[in-house]
């Protein structure tokens, strides 16, 4: 919520009194949770957190008699409310936090290999069932999710060897290079992004960090030796790193091709005649454009580097030998 | 005062009070807030207090205080304030934790989780919190929340679209339903000028969706999810089984990776000759060029006519 550039002073009280109305409640029922607990949970700086309960601490109902005003206190670290009876208990959700909630959560329980589905699950039926039509009027019957992926056999390892800190020896298939090599790596983070679930790892064999796609892995294997953690991103980041060796292809995408844009990270996209769409797209290597465009048939054309239709027509013949 | 300070005591007083209170109530029991000289002033500021409140989502109600509705009162009424009772386990309410957080900030949803995290006895299970995010949904952005308020509220949009093979065309839709499947949400509804049922991908829809007019309902035993078929090679269902022959640098993988795979028999050089399901159309013929000389198609022949089809034309 920070961050951004409000208009007015009045739109920040508003975001304070969101988070008050949350906020108190909480600590209401949970006495004494530490400061530090309360930034983590509720995403605020410890400095507006003091400076909202400092408020808090004058406020109250009116009249404001003995006994009316808000009681806190700060010792130790760690916050206590008195005094609240009205704020007790939080605001109901909008129908707008609701939705989003609930829409996050039912696309995130169809993850494969996601440790935390069932519990998610049920939770989201206590939503459906607690919120119920006025909330989510007829949606929850309206949405479904399905489940299509497996889970990488590897995870589990690999969730275990990021936890310990625990070198691994990967046989991995890269799709940049069509190959299947054995590496040694580092991995740091699993996570899972667009449809797959990744690693985040230092790579030995090419002496860099690597993203790994987990189903591509086809083994995992401890070599016995620990690491020191480098601080790899993982969730969030870009798939696709660009790097100095990167070369820009142009390709000439016909209707039937137009999912190209939609799959790849492309740099610049125009629209041509006839629903043809030209792509400029970032590869640090060109076997997987030329496996790209072979599989495009003549849906595609290259229109640079020069070098990338001379492999797409060599990779086509080679190819074309096994039908013989 | 403080502006924050005045919208608490507000919510506070109304909420405790029995009956509304009129504005002149209001000001009496709060001069420090309302109480300056000027009576339009005062009126503009609660005013203005009253639209942060609604922003806020504080159900605040406006009430006859007499028989004849000659006065107005504002109220809060404690039912429809206060969050229903929901007790979460720890394990349930961080896993709601991750839901909001994944897949980039949205406000909305992590607000929702904070306002829950109240029915929680033992917080969040360890590492929840703090340890890097697992997982990433769907991106929920504001074609999405527009299409699910248009199904609860039962009412037709109309919203650009452009199909997969590049077509764009006005849409006016009864929406059913939405599913989320392989990583994309679709819109399932009644395609008015098309009279026909039609899944819409979300991120094919340009511009906003606007709501228009009322929808009719879904017809009997409806399931949005058998509108949104996708096969292992992208949608389509699948009919017939094909037979591929894959390179042993590649084999493991589309055996491993790929639902309904099965191995017929491995040939001396390694090379793994695999059964799989096949998607009507191209698809299938695609995704095996794309292991170029280290797949083969060995059947059925209309496959392997395909593919050649490909690689001549990618030749020239």
């Amino acid at each position: 919520m920070s961050g951004r550039p409000r208009p007015a002073a009045t739109s920040r009280a508003s975001d304070r009194l969101r988070r008050l109305l949350v906020l108190v409640p909480y600590l209401v029922k949970h006495p004494g949770t530490e400061l530090s607990e309360i930034t983590r949970l509720f995403g605020v700086r410890e400095d507006e957190l003091t400076s909202d309960l400092n408020l808090l601490f004058v406020s109250g109902l009116p009249p404001y008699g003995p006994g009316d005003l808000i009681g806190v206190a700060i010792e130790d670290g760690r916050v206590w409310i008195e005094m609240a009876d009205y704020f007790a208990r939080p605001l109901r959700l909008t129908r707008a936090e609701a939705l989003a909630l609930y829409l996050r959560g039912t696309a995130l329980a169809v993850t494969p290999g996601l440790r935390e589905a069932t519990a998610l699950a049920s939770a989201l039926r206590k939503l459906e069932e607690r919120l119920g039509p006025e909330t989510l009027g007829e949606l929850a019957e309206r949405v479904e999710a399905a489940e299509d992926g497996r889970p990488s056999e590897t995870l589990d390892a690999l969730r275990k060897a990021v936890a310990t800190n625990g070198r691994v020896r990967i046989e991995y298939y890269a799709a940049s290079s069509a190959e299947t090599t054995a590496r040694e790596v580092d991995p740091e983070e699993v996570f899972f992004a667009i449809g797959n679930w990744y690693v985040a790892a230092f790579d030995h064999r090419s002496g860099e960090e690597r993203l790994f796609r987990a189903d591509r892995i086809r083994s995992v294997e401890p070599t016995g030796e620990g690491f020191e953690p480098r601080g790899l991103a993982g969730a969030g980041r870009a798939l696709y790193t660009p790097t100095e060796r990167d070369v820009p292809v142009k390709l000439l995408l016909h209707p039937a091709a137009r999912w190209v844009a939609e799959y790849y990270e492309v740099d610049a996209e125009t629209e041509g005649a006839g629903g043809d769409l030209e792509v400029q797209l970032p590869a640090s290597r060109l076997e997987w454009v030329a496996r790209l465009v072979l599989r495009l048939g003549g849906e595609a054309e290259v229109l640079s580097p020069p070098e990338l239709k001379d492999r797409v027509r060599e990779l086509a013949s080679r190819t074309k030998e096994l039908y013989e | 005062m403080h502006p924050l300070e005045r919208l608490v005591n507000l919510v506070a007083l109304l909420l405790e009070s029995r009956r509304p209170l009129t504005f002149e109530q209001i000001r009496t029991k709060m001069p420090e807030g309302y109480g300056q000289d000027d009576l339009q002033s005062a009126k503009r500021m609660f005013e203005r207090d009253k639209d942060v409140l609604r922003d806020v989502g504080v159900p605040i109600e406006v009430i006859a205080t007499d028989a004849w509705e000659v006065e107005q009162g504002y109220a809060i009424l404690k039912d429809r304030y206060y969050l229903p009772e929901i007790d979460f386990t720890p394990e349930e309410i961080s896993a709601l934790f991750v839901a909001a957080h994944a897949g980039g900030p949205d406000d909305a949803a992590e607000q929702a989780v904070r306002k829950l995290l109240y029915g929680t006895d033992g917080g969040l299970v360890a590492g929840a919190a703090s340890a890097p995010l697992a997982a990433e949904a769907g991106a929920v952005d504001a074609r999405l929340t527009a299409a699910a308020e248009a199904i609860a509220e039962r009412r037709s949009v109309r919203f650009a679209y452009r199909t997969s093979r590049g077509v764009e065309s006005e849409r006016h839709v009864d929406p059913w339903g939405l599913v989320f499947r392989a990583g994309h949400w679709y819109l399932v509804g009644l395609d008015r000028e098309r009279d026909e049922i039609r899944a819409f991908r979300l991120s094919r829809a340009g511009g906003e969706l606007r709501l228009d007019g009322e929808a009719g309902p879904p017809p009997e035993g409806f399931r949005a999810v058998e509108h949104v078929v996708v096969g292992p090679f992208g949608p389509g269902e699948p009919e017939e089984r094909a037979t591929v022959a894959f390179s042993p640098d590649v084999a493991w993988w589309a055996t491993r990776g790929v639902l309904g795979a099965l191995i017929q028999d491995t040939r001396s050089d390694g090379w793994v000759k695999v059964s799989l399901p096949a998607a009507p159309g191209d698809a299938l013929a695609s995704w095996i060029l794309s292991f170029g000389p280290d797949a083969v198609a060995v059947a059925p022949e209309s496959l392997r006519a395909e593919i050649v089809h490909r690689l001549e034309a990618a030749r020239r």
